[in-house]
């Protein structure tokens, strides 16, 4: 069998009920009635064929983020996702789907249409479990939505998953959330903390001085408090901000944090692809009535393209590391050197040798590795190292 | 083509910084022709890089230019321009000497400022003819009648005829050019001596060695004679003499009141010293041209390379440096705190900087450089005196009989309404007072003796900020005082950082120990850990302030969006590592190691 690459598919669904503020994703706010569920379909497969050549390629995983998928309509919804599978020459056993949900858009009856559209795992956007905080942090839902939305999810679908935050004002534990995320079943959670973004509601506030949030000292106690709590039950801390049961690990998110190539259909969606030593990273058009348009009258991919930029080997050594080291397996220098066609370490051997000699950084066989203890510092220790 | 001294004119333009000096200097090239606009560059007499960025002159340049004046005579116009910093005012003081009048450009939106007063006494103390040129009148702010008062009221020049011009239209160019044929005299030379030449510029070529540029005063120099230059007393066979005009040209002699280069395959910038005579080796001038001295560094610094590994690259880079600068000395120096580098001599703050920036943009080297000091006469109880320029390197106050310092006598010239402020700095910065004198019923120059090492730290800053960009100020040096002067350290973590020690005045020594642990506590950036400043004074600490331990520092999010971004950020985040020193654990910025200069005594 000739060589096998393995690729995930990335679609991106640009339209939400409200934009919330703390959020610097591509996402355009309309009414639920206004979004144009089948032409965004026929406009995603469209774009599918301009992409081209898929062979020699292995579909490893879909995943629908947004906005709001759940928005969506779920026929349109599976007609891009038979179209991607059908693109491919091969298919990883097992193919994880995951769409990202919003607690007030995904009823059980849309959580049972994705599941018999193909998706089989649901990323909900639970966030807090404290009315006081969901409303700091701009959602539409509340306690009670997030937990039915939960619990609707796990009857349809094999995995759920929850994302949760921390650091908002006065916040000061969260061992509550967890376990009462945790009590609904769910396998995975993601848990980030607040992070203010320039260009959001949050990020202009905060430059007017108007914005409070949690000190840095409560932001790393409460990240600390969620890894113990985890582990209690089971869970791994095994990415910066991911939690999961052992194989309940985010399949799809793996495939970025290793490197992979990723193909990405959609307004403001970023797809990357090796080619060689080298990889091609591009952005589609931002917004979701100009990628329509865009698409409409494309004669290649790269017209539904707004921004592209070439990763050369050091990018993606950079990069390997960046994403590498936020994981417990950390980076396989070998899988790198393989793929790259040098060594990865070459012009950082002072600065690998300081972070080791420091224990920021330990080797196990052919990886590199930043223990959990130091993750509170990592960005520090990665850029070190660029 | 040689031309007899009567129709020689030999001039320079000098102004204060964005007067317009070199704008006027290019549009001259262009009405003289010297150049086509294909060749024109913006400021072309600026020939380095860093030049043109900081709008300022370094090095000193002749072009000669021909010229047929209005009556039909053809005259030669050598244009010299002089470099136009305070740091380098004995290389102005040599290309004035080299020149029998100067235009003092004068901007006809703002009137006299600082350095105009300077320039403009330099110039006299030359015998220069001064001619008053009004320019950028092509701006609607213009307002002649008033700047031409100014320049009578306050500089104390008489204006009888007004020349104005336009650098950037060339509107009354000619007209000046009319004036420097009229009014500048004729180079005079004696034409019984043997050839004397004025080497007022030097600069290395790797081709030719160090190449000169000279005015003849008397007799002639010729390619493939033998030349001596007076103050080294080395001899030399001018390989090659030349002119610019502006680009370089051969020719085979130069005469009385010419203006041009020569190469010697003269090892380096160090054998071709600016203001040294030049003279035939064999029946040669015993009486060199006056002026000539020795110039010797005055301000001291360590420079260290960020990345040991580059302490070589920084060694090859300073040679090369040194080639072209002969008044820019270093020799090795080992720091417990920065490694091995480089303990380099400086005319003067600008010209630390200017190496600085071309160590780093020339040959993309990362530095530390630590805080300018002077040099201390240190006497010792044993009767012996050492000189010490480099804090760290004080012997135990147990040894120490006396310190002595290096004082300026500092002039400031200074609008009225200023004088208070003025005065206020100068004497927190412990100064003497010499004299407070009325130039005009509205100018004054303030007199002080101050000590350099106050002059280095911030002085110009707040001086300039104190008479909002009025003041002028001239100094030299005016010896040694003794003082009481102690060492000042700073403890990080409970480690001395030797790089980090000052020299400072005993009675003000508690109070710039604690605002510098303060200021230190803003720039060392958090760690990991906690990290403890200390001031100390001997063994007795007076300041401590703490770092608190960097608690959280990683991002929440990285997936296939926003990668790229993510990158990004850790390569801005290295970035500002590069400018860190690894002093044991911590990580040190540049900026701590200056900021003994922004603390206030």
């Amino acid at each position: 069998m000739p060589h096998v690459l393995d690729t995930s598919v990335y679609v991106h669904f640009p339209w939400c009920a409200k934009k919330c503020p703390y959020c610097d994703f591509a996402t355009r706010k309309r009414p639920a009635e206004a979004i144009p569920h089948e032409a965004y379909a026929d406009a995603l497969l469209r774009e599918l064929v301009l992409r081209g050549d898929l062979r020699g390629r292995r579909l490893v995983s879909v995943f629908f983020g947004g906005g709001t998928p759940s928005l969506w309509a779920a026929e349109a919804l599976g007609r891009v996702l038979a179209g991607i599978r059908g693109a491919f020459e091969h298919e990883a056993p097992e193919l994880e789907v995951t769409a990202e949900c919003n607690p007030q858009s995904l009823t059980a009856e849309k959580a049972r249409g994705f599941a018999a559209a193909g998706v089989n795992r649901l990323s909900v956007g639970v966030q807090s479990l404290r009315d006081d905080q969901l409303r700091f942090l701009g959602r539409l839902h509340d306690r009670e939505g997030a937990l039915r939305a939960l619990s609707d999810a796990a009857a349809a679908v094999p995995r759920v998953s929850a994302d949760l935050m921390f650091g908002m004002p006065k916040q000061h534990a969260m061992d509550a959330e967890i376990e009462a995320v945790l009590a609904t079943g769910v396998e995975h959670v993601s848990a980030y903390s607040l992070t203010i973004e320039p260009g959001t509601q949050f990020g202009e506030l905060s430059r007017l001085g108007r914005l409070e949030v949690a000190p840095d000292d409560d932001v790393a106690r409460m990240f600390q408090a969620a890894e113990a709590r985890f582990a209690e039950d089971g869970f791994a801390h095994y990415e910066v901000s991911n939690y999961a049961r052992a194989g309940a690990e985010a399949r799809h998110n793996q495939h970025y944090w290793r490197g992979g190539d990723y193909l990405a259909l959609g307004a403001a969606a970023v797809g990357c692809l090796g080619e060689g030593a080298a990889a091609r990273r591009y952005r589609n058009v931002k917004d979701g009535d100009a990628y329509l348009e865009a698409v409409g009258g494309a004669a290649s991919a790269a017209d539904v393209e707004g921004w592209r930029e070439t990763l050369g080997p050091e990018e993606r050594i950079q990069e390997a590391l960046m994403l590498g080291l936020r994981t417990t397996e950390g980076v396989d220098l070998g899988a790198l050197e393989a793929r790259l066609g040098c060594d990865p370490l070459t012009g950082r051997e002072a600065a690998v040798e300081r972070a080791l000699a420091t224990g920021e950084l330990v080797r196990e066989g052919g990886r590199l590795i930043a223990p959990r203890a130091q993750w509170l510092h990592l960005d520090g220790i990665t850029a070190r190292l660029f | 083509m040689s031309y007899p001294l009567e129709r020689i004119r030999n001039f320079c333009i000098i102004a204060h910084i964005d007067h317009g000096k070199s704008t006027l200097a290019d549009r001259i090239l262009d009405v003289t022709g010297a150049i086509t606009k294909r060749e024109q560059k913006d400021q072309l007499l600026d020939r380095m890089e860093l030049e043109q960025e900081r709008g300022i002159t370094i090095k000193a340049q002749g072009v000669r230019l021909p010229y047929t004046a209005d009556d039909g005579t053809e005259y030669q116009l050598n244009l010299i321009d002089t470099p136009g910093h305070v740091d380098f005012s004995y290389e102005v003081s040599r290309s004035l000497a080299a020149c029998d009048g100067a235009l003092l450009v004068v901007d006809a939106t703002q009137g006299v400022e600082a350095q105009t007063l300077a320039n403009v006494y330099l110039a006299l103390e030359n015998d220069l003819e001064i001619i008053p040129v009004f320019n950028k009148i092509d701006l609607p702010s213009a307002d002649v009648d008033r700047v031409k008062r100014e320049v009578e009221e306050v500089v104390g020049l008489e204006v009888d005829e007004v020349l104005a011009c336009s650098g950037k239209t060339g509107a009354g160019v000619r007209e000046v050019l009319e004036t420097v044929v009229k009014r500048v005299p004729p180079p005079v030379t004696d034409p019984e001596s043997a050839l004397r030449a004025l080497l007022f510029d030097s600069w290395y070529d790797p081709y030719r060695g160090a190449m000169s540029m000279i005015r003849v005063v008397d007799g002639t120099i010729e390619k493939g004679g033998r030349v001596k230059m007076m103050a080294t007393g080395a001899t030399y066979e001018v390989t090659e003499l030349g002119v610019y005009d502006p680009f370089p040209k051969t020719v085979d002699h130069l005469g009385p009141g010419e203006v041009g280069f020569f190469a010697a395959s003269i090892k380096s910038v160090e054998d071709a010293k600016v203001g040294d005579t030049i003279t035939l080796a064999k029946h040669g001038a015993t009486e060199p041209l006056a002026g000539f001295k020795e110039v010797k560094p005055m301000v001291f610094c360590g420079i260290f390379p960020t990345d040991s590994d580059q302490y070589t690259e920084l060694r090859d880079a300073l040679d090369k440096l040194n080639l072209n600068d002969a008044a820019f000395f270093f020799e090795p120096e080992t720091s417990e705190a920065l490694g091995f580098g480089f303990r380099c001599g400086f005319l003067g703050l600008l010209h630390m900087e200017i190496i600085q920036e071309r160590l780093e943009r020339e040959y993309n080297l990362d530095l530390i450089t630590t805080a300018p000091s002077v040099v201390y006469h240190v006497h010792l109880q044993d009767g012996s005196m050492v000189e010490v320029e480099n804090p760290s390197s004080l012997p135990d106050a147990g040894q120490i009989a006396h310190i002595e310092e290096p004082y300026f006598d500092v002039s400031i010239h200074v609008p009225a309404e200023f004088v208070g402020p003025v005065i206020k700095l100068c004497q927190d910065r412990r100064g003497i007072q010499k004299q407070i004198q009325y130039a005009s019923e509205d100018r004054v120059i303030v007199t002080y003796e101050l000590p350099l090492a106050e002059v280095l730290y911030d002085f110009f800053d707040k001086l300039k900020s104190a008479t909002k960009g009025y003041a002028s100020m001239d100094y030299e040096l005016a010896g040694y005082k003794p003082n009481k002067l102690v060492r000042l350290d700073l403890l990080i973590n409970g480690d001395r950082v030797d790089a980090l020690s000052a020299i400072v005045h005993k009675d003000n020594s508690y109070y710039i120990g604690r605002a510098l642990a303060q200021k230190l506590k803003k720039i060392v950036p958090q760690q990991q850990f906690e990290v403890a400043i200390q001031a100390a004074i001997g063994s007795k600490i007076i300041a401590r302030e703490t770092v608190r331990a960097l608690r959280k520092d990683v991002t929440a999010k990285c997936y296939g969006g926003d990668i790229s971004r993510k990158r990004k950020l850790l390569q801005k985040q290295k970035e500002g590592k590069k400018r860190m020193k690894a002093v044991g654990r911590v990580e040190i910025p540049q900026a701590a190691f200056h900021a003994i200069l922004k603390v206030d005594g």
